[in-house]
C-alpha cells in the first residue's frame, strides 16, 4: 500500500501466436507496469510426438523425425542421429563420408545462423537484415538442393554414408559461396554493430552468470557468451574434427550482445573450416557396403549409446537403446533450445518487456526441437 | 561411503554408475561434490516390469567429460535432483508427463508437453495408440481433454 | 471485363472489387513449424511474394484475411488456431501448406496431432510438400487468387 493507493499486478499472456516468439511459445507473463515480475514458458504446442513413432519404425527411417526437430539446420540433427545410430548398430562411416559430413554440417550451422540473426532483427524491429541474411541463406539452400534434391528437410545422410557423392559440380558451388559469402557477412554484420540502437537494447540486458548457466544446462553459443569454452566439437571431437583447425569464440561480455557476437565469429570459422575440409576430402566409396540400401532395414543394434554432437543451438544428445530387433527401443534427445529456453524465467526477472523479447530471441528458440 | 555403487563399461566406452533408487540423491550429491556440474539429460525407459532412470553429467573443470548414473524404479516414485540441479527442474517434468514417474521433492511437477487431463503417459509400452484423445479449449484458456470425437480435434 | 481503346473499362461492380481483392491479400503470420521457415522464404529476397499484392504479412487476425497454416496442427494448438481463425474478418481463406497440416504427414501414427486442418476450419487451397518450396507456396497463392476471381464459376 502506498499513497492509499494498492499495487496490483497484471496478468498478461503472450503467445501461442505471436510475431516474436520464433514459433509457438506462449508465456504467461506477471507485470509490474511495464517490468516483468515473473514469467512461465507454457510448452508443447508443437509436441508431435516423434519420440514414440521413432520405436515404431526402422533404424533408417527414423531419420525423417530428426530432420524436422530442428528444422532450420537439419543436416546437423541427422548427424546427431546417425553419431548414435551408428555406434548401436556397429557401422562406421567411410572416410570420405566424414569430411563430406563436416562440410554439411557447417552449411548447416552458418543457415541455421542466419536465419537467426534474421528473425533477431525482426524482433528488435529492423526489417532490413532479414532480407539481406535469406539471400544467403537462399545460396546454401542451393547446395542443399544441389545434393540431396531437398532444401530444407535435406534427408542426406543415411547410416552409413550419404545419399549422394560429391561431384565437381557441387564442390565448385560451395567453392563460388565462400568466395563471396564473408565479404557480404560483414556488410550485414556492420548493419548491426554500427547500429546505436541495437546496442543501447542489447548491451548489459540479459546478464547470465556461467555458474548459473552450467546448472540450468545451458550449452552452445549461450554458455560460450559467458565465457565457457565449451564445444563437442573440441571437447569430444566425431567426425574429423580433431583434423582440422579452428577456433571457439567465446565471450565476456555475458549479454545479449554478446551471444550476437558469439554466433557471428561461430559463422567465420564454419567458412574456414567448410575452405579446409574441401581441401582435405580423400576419395573413396560414399557409403559403407556393410549398409547397403536392401539391408539397410535388416539392421540390428542391441545395448544403449549416448551419442552428443554440437548443433547450432548448442549440446545436442541422443540416448538409443535397442534391445536386439530391428526397431530402436527407445530413443531420447536432449534437445539444446528445450534446455536453453528454461533459463527465460532466471533472465526475465525485472526487466521490461521488451528487453524480455531481446532476450527470449537471443535464446534461438526452434520449437520442433524444444517440444519434440 | 554407506551405498554400494556397481561400475560398468557403456558400448560407447561410457563410464556407467548402477545404484540402488534409495541412495540415489546421497551419490548424486557426491557427485555433485566431485564436480558434475552440467546434468546433461534424464531419460527414462520403460522394462514393462520396471522403469530405468538414466542420468548424464558433464564435468566442465575436465572437458566436460560424461558420466551415467542408472536406477531402477519399481512403484514410479524417486527422489528429485531440482536441489542440485535447476536443469532437473524441466527433465524431470517431461519424463513425469511422458513416463508417470513421480519426483519427490520437486517444487512444481505438472505436465510440460501434452495438456493438462491427458490420459495416460505415451511413451510407455503399454500405452494404447488406438484410443484417440481430443483436447478442447475452455474460455479461460485452459485444456480439456476428452475421448470424445464430438469435443475438441 | 472489357477495354476499349478510348481508355475507359468497363467492368461490373462486383468484378471490380474480385479483382482487387484478389490482389490485396494479406496473409497472417501464422507460423507453426518447418514451412513457417519456407513461408518466410516466400517472403524474402529471392522468392518475393509481393509481386502478387501480397508483401503485407499482420501479426493480428483482425488485419488479415488469409491464413497460410504453415506446419503440424497439434491438439493443444488446435483450439487456439479455431479461435484466430473465429477472429479474422470476412471474407477469409485458409491454405493448408505442407503434409502434416493436409493429413498429419510423417506423424500420423502418432498420438498428439490433428489428422488435418480441415477438421478444424475450411481450407480453400491445398500445398503439398514437407515442407513445399517457396515455388509451390506462390503457386498455392496463385491458385487462390483465381479462386477469388471465378467465384460464380467454381
Amino acid at each position: 500500500m502506498e499513497n492509499g493507493l494498492e499495487k496490483k499486478y497484471i496478468e498478461l499472456n503472450m503467445g501461442p501466436q505471436h510475431p516474436s516468439t520464433h514459433g509457438v511459445l506462449r508465456l504467461k507473463l506477471l507485470l509490474d507496469g511495464e517490468t516483468v515480475k515473473h514469467v512461465e514458458p507454457v510448452i508443447g504446442y508443437l509436441h508431435r510426438n516423434a519420440e514414440k513413432i521413432c520405436e515404431l519404425d526402422y533404424y533408417c527411417d527414423s531419420l525423417i523425425y530428426f530432420d524436422r526437430m530442428d528444422y532450420v539446420a537439419a543436416m546437423n540433427m541427422e548427424i546427431g542421429y546417425l553419431e548414435a545410430a551408428e555406434k548401436l548398430l556397429a557401422i562406421e562411416p567411410t572416410e570420405r563420408v566424414k569430411w563430406i559430413r563436416v562440410v554439411m554440417a557447417e552449411l548447416g550451422r552458418i543457415a541455421s545462423h542466419l536465419v537467426w540473426a534474421g528473425a533477431f532483427g525482426l524482433d528488435l524491429g529492423m526489417l532490413t537484415p532479414f532480407f539481406y541474411f535469406f539471400e544467403e541463406r537462399e545460396k546454401i539452400l542451393n547446395i542443399f538442393t544441389e545434393v540431396s534434391g531437398s532444401r530444407q528437410e535435406t534427408n542426406y545422410m543415411s547410416i552409413g554414408g550419404v545419399y549422394q557423392d560429391f561431384n565437381d559440380k557441387i564442390i565448385y558451388k560451395i567453392r563460388e559461396f565462400l568466395k563471396q559469402f564473408p565479404k557480404k557477412l560483414e556488410e550485414a554484420y556492420s548493419l548491426f554493430v554500427k547500429n546505436d540502437i541495437f546496442i543501447s537494447r542489447t548491451k548489459g540486458i540479459g546478464i547470465l552468470e556461467p555458474e548459473v548457466a552450467l546448472s540450468y544446462g545451458v550449452t552452445g553459443p549461450m554458455l560460450r557468451a559467458s565465457g565457457v569454452p565449451y564445444d563437442v566439437r573440441k571437447d569430444a571431437p566425431y567426425l574429423v574434427y580433431d583434423k582440422l583447425n579452428f577456433d571457439i569464440p567465446i565471450s565476456k561480455g555475458k549479454d545479449v550482445l554478446s551471444r550476437f557476437i558469439v554466433r557471428f565469429e561461430e559463422m567465420r570459422q564454419s567458412v574456414k573450416i567448410v575452405q579446409q575440409a574441401l581441401d582435405k576430402i580423400p576419395d573413396g566409396p560414399y557409403f559403407n557396403p556393410k549398409a547397403k540400401k536392401s539391408l539397410m532395414i535388416r539392421l540390428r543394434g542391441e545395448g544403449d549409446v549416448y551419442a552428443r554432437t554440437e548443433s547450432p543451438k548448442g549440446e545436442f544428445g541422443v540416448h538409443l537403446i535397442g534391445d536386439g530387433t530391428v526397431k530402436p527401443y527407445r530413443v531420447h534427445v536432449r534437445s539444446p533450445s528445450f534446455k536453453n529456453l528454461s533459463i527465460l524465467p532466471y533472465l526475465s526477472r525485472d526487466v521490461l518487456i521488451a528487453d524480455m523479447v531481446a532476450i527470449s530471441g537471443s535464446i534461438d528458440l526452434v520449437f520442433g526441437e524444444v517440444d519434440r | 561411503m554407506s551405498y554400494e555403487v556397481r561400475e560398468e563399461a557403456g558400448k560407447d566406452g561410457r563410464k556407467i554408475l548402477r545404484i540402488p533408487k534409495e541412495n540415489l540423491l546421497e551419490l548424486m550429491k557426491d557427485l555433485k561434490g566431485q564436480g558434475y556440474d552440467h546434468l546433461a539429460l534424464i531419460t527414462a525407459v520403460d522394462y514393462r516390469d520396471r522403469i530405468e532412470l538414466v542420468y548424464h553429467l558433464e564435468r566442465s573443470s575436465t572437458n566436460f567429460e560424461i558420466l551415467t548414473v542408472k536406477t531402477d524404479v519399481n512403484d514410479s516414485t524417486v527422489d528429485s535432483v531440482t536441489s542440485l540441479w535447476e536443469s532437473a527442474n524441466w527433465d524431470e517434468r517431461e519424463q513425469y508427463d511422458m513416463m508417470g514417474l513421480v519426483f519427490r521433492g520437486h517444487p512444481d511437477l505438472k505436465r510440460i508437453l501434452l495438456p493438462e487431463g491427458w490420459v495416460g503417459y505415451p511413451l510407455r509400452k503399454d500405452y494404447d495408440l488406438s484410443k484417440t484423445q481430443y483436447v478442447n479449449m475452455d474460455d479461460e484458456g485452459n485444456d480439456r481433454v476428452s475421448f470424445d470425437p464430438g469435443d475438441g480435434w | 471485363m472489357k477495354t476499349g481503346d478510348t481508355g475507359f473499362v468497363t467492368t461490373t461492380l462486383e468484378t471490380a472489387l474480385e479483382w482487387g481483392r484478389s490482389n490485396s491479400i494479406w496473409p497472417f503470420t501464422f507460423g507453426l513449424a518447418c514451412c513457417a521457415i519456407e513461408m518466410m522464404a516466400t517472403q524474402a529476397s529471392r522468392l518475393d511474394i509481393s509481386r502478387f499484392g501480397s508483401e503485407v504479412f499482420r501479426n493480428s487476425p483482425r488485419q488479415s484475411d488469409l491464413m497460410i497454416v504453415s506446419g503440424t496442427v497439434t491438439k493443444k494448438m488446435a483450439p487456439r488456431l479455431k479461435r484466430l481463425y473465429d477472429e479474422m474478418p470476412y471474407p477469409k481463406y485458409v491454405i493448408a501448406m505442407g503434409v502434416c497440416v493436409i493429413q498429419g504427414g510423417p506423424y500420423n501414427q502418432g498420438y498428439s496431432v490433428v489428422m488435418g486442418v480441415d477438421r478444424v476450419v475450411p481450407v480453400d487451397v491445398y500445398v503439398p510438400g514437407c515442407p513445399p518450396t517457396p515455388e509451390a507456396l506462390t503457386h498455392g497463392i496463385m491458385l487462390l487468387q483465381e479462386k477469388i476471381r471465378n467465384r460464380e464459376e467454381k
